[in-house]
């Protein structure tokens, strides 16, 4: 398992490792059923402290993302297209709210916002 | 399960200097680091703990065993690597090897051979000719080519060049992966060992004044600006505080609760950002923080 880590980055270590993968499940990237890296190996890997995968790891499980089973480490969980969604839709939700919240402090009015979301996603 | 050490009580004094009392313990298979600045006392626990030297109170058990000059149970699972390393001068690196070989039962020769490998290490130079970095790569294969179950590394990047210090991390980061071996490791570094230590104990003359995981460490410091008109009280849990008229930044050791002090008390257009581990780790050695852990 390859990830991007930087020293640099305003997240923690543990951040970006439970955001790549996370992006990685939602996204198919990693199947249901696929296996993890054991937590050591992975620290070896990224050359991270090995709490920094388990909490990762610990994190992810929370999220319903990924599981465990005894002795065989960690595993992809099967997630539904609905959960999925839910999961995104509450990642959109919390990045808006910190951006609606900036822009409004900025001055921009809420017409300017929803504007500026249309044309957004007409780019795409 | 036995600690991979415990020392209890552990005291050592010198004209001038006290280290401890020192209550402290190590779990198998984890990572600790010991920062303090020059003087603190780092050495000399490491030495209390590799029986090199005797502590003046107190006692250091080894998985379960004394240490002690007069016992040998804790002996073949403790290594000790520095910066100043003793071996045979004339003799060159690899006879040294095969000398140290025969006082460690679980010794690997194959180890210590694909180890100098890796490591680029000359192994026929006689040490005496041997550069810094290749004297303390010498140290490292040694104390791991005697599959030691606590190894306790005293500087042991201190001055050498990056490349060398990168490679002798990466070595560290493959040991931790069987989860066989704890690793207790002093630096006033903190690159070192930032991504590599589960947690970090802070000595400050002779004292631990913390301990902590990095993750929550990273966790709960924040730096925070705010505006505020009026005068501030004390803030919780702030460890330093400036501010040009109405802008202020405070660093806190909780940013939790001091963003909620701080809302409480309509302070404006609070930010918090995230604060570096090497910035907090000054803070904490500086000894000006009050450091709240409640």
């Amino acid at each position: 398992m390859l990830l991007n880590l930087s020293d640099q980055s305003s997240e923690t270590l543990q951040q970006q490792i439970v955001r790549q993968l996370r992006s990685r499940i939602l996204t198919g990237e990693l199947a249901a059923g696929d296996a993890l890296p054991s937590i050591r190996g992975l620290a070896k890997q990224l050359r991270v402290s090995v709490i920094t995968v388990d909490r990762a790891y610990d994190r992810l499980s929370q999220e319903g993302l990924i599981g465990s089973r005894r002795g065989k480490g960690y595993f992809v969980t099967p997630v539904s297209a609905k959960k999925k969604t839910a999961i995104a839709r509450q990642r959109l939700d919390d990045h808006l709210d910190k951006l609606v919240e900036d822009a409004l402090a900025e001055g921009l009015t809420p017409d300017d916002i929803r504007r500026l979301l249309e044309t957004a996603l007409d780019r795409r | 399960m036995h600690p991979a050490f415990r020392c209890t009580g552990l005291s050592k004094s010198y004209p001038g200097f006290r280290l401890g009392p020192l209550d402290l313990a190590l779990q198998p298979g984890t990572v600790l680091g010991y920062l303090g600045p020059n003087g603190s006392g780092k050495t000399t626990t490491m030495h209390c703990l590799a029986g090199l030297l005797r502590p003046d109170t107190g006692q250091t058990e080894v998985y379960g065993h004394i240490v002690d000059i007069s016992e040998s149970g804790w002996k073949t699972d403790v290594a000790y690597v520095s910066n100043r390393q003793s071996f045979y001068e004339r003799w060159s690196g690899g006879r040294n090897l095969a000398f140290l070989s025969e006082f460690y039962p679980a010794w690997s020769a194959d180890k210590a051979a694909n180890l100098s490998r890796r490591l680029d290490l000359p192994l026929q130079t006689p040490v005496r000719d041997l550069s810094r970095g290749n004297r303390v790569k010498l140290g490292l294969v040694a104390a791991l080519a005697a599959n030691p179950r606590l190894l306790l590394l005293d500087e042991p990047t201190a001055g050498l060049d990056p490349v060398v210090r990168d490679d002798f991390l990466g070595v560290l980061f493959d040991l931790l992966e069987t989860g066989e071996c704890a690793l207790f490791y002093s630096t006033h570094i903190l690159s070192d060992i930032g991504r590599l230590a589960d947690e970090l104990a802070f000595l400050v003359d002779g004292q631990i004044v913390l301990r902590q995981t990095v993750a929550d460490l990273l966790e709960d410091w924040r730096s925070i600006t705010f505006q505020r008109t009026t005068d501030l009280p004390e803030l919780k849990s702030v460890v330093e505080h400036e501010h040009t008229g109405r802008d202020h930044r405070v660093i806190s050791s909780d940013g939790d609760t001091t963003i909620a002090h701080l809302s409480e008390l309509g302070a404006e257009h609070i930010r918090p950002m995230m604060v570096s581990i090497d910035e907090i780790a000054v803070r904490i050695l500086r000894g000006d923080s009050h450091v709240a852990t409640d």
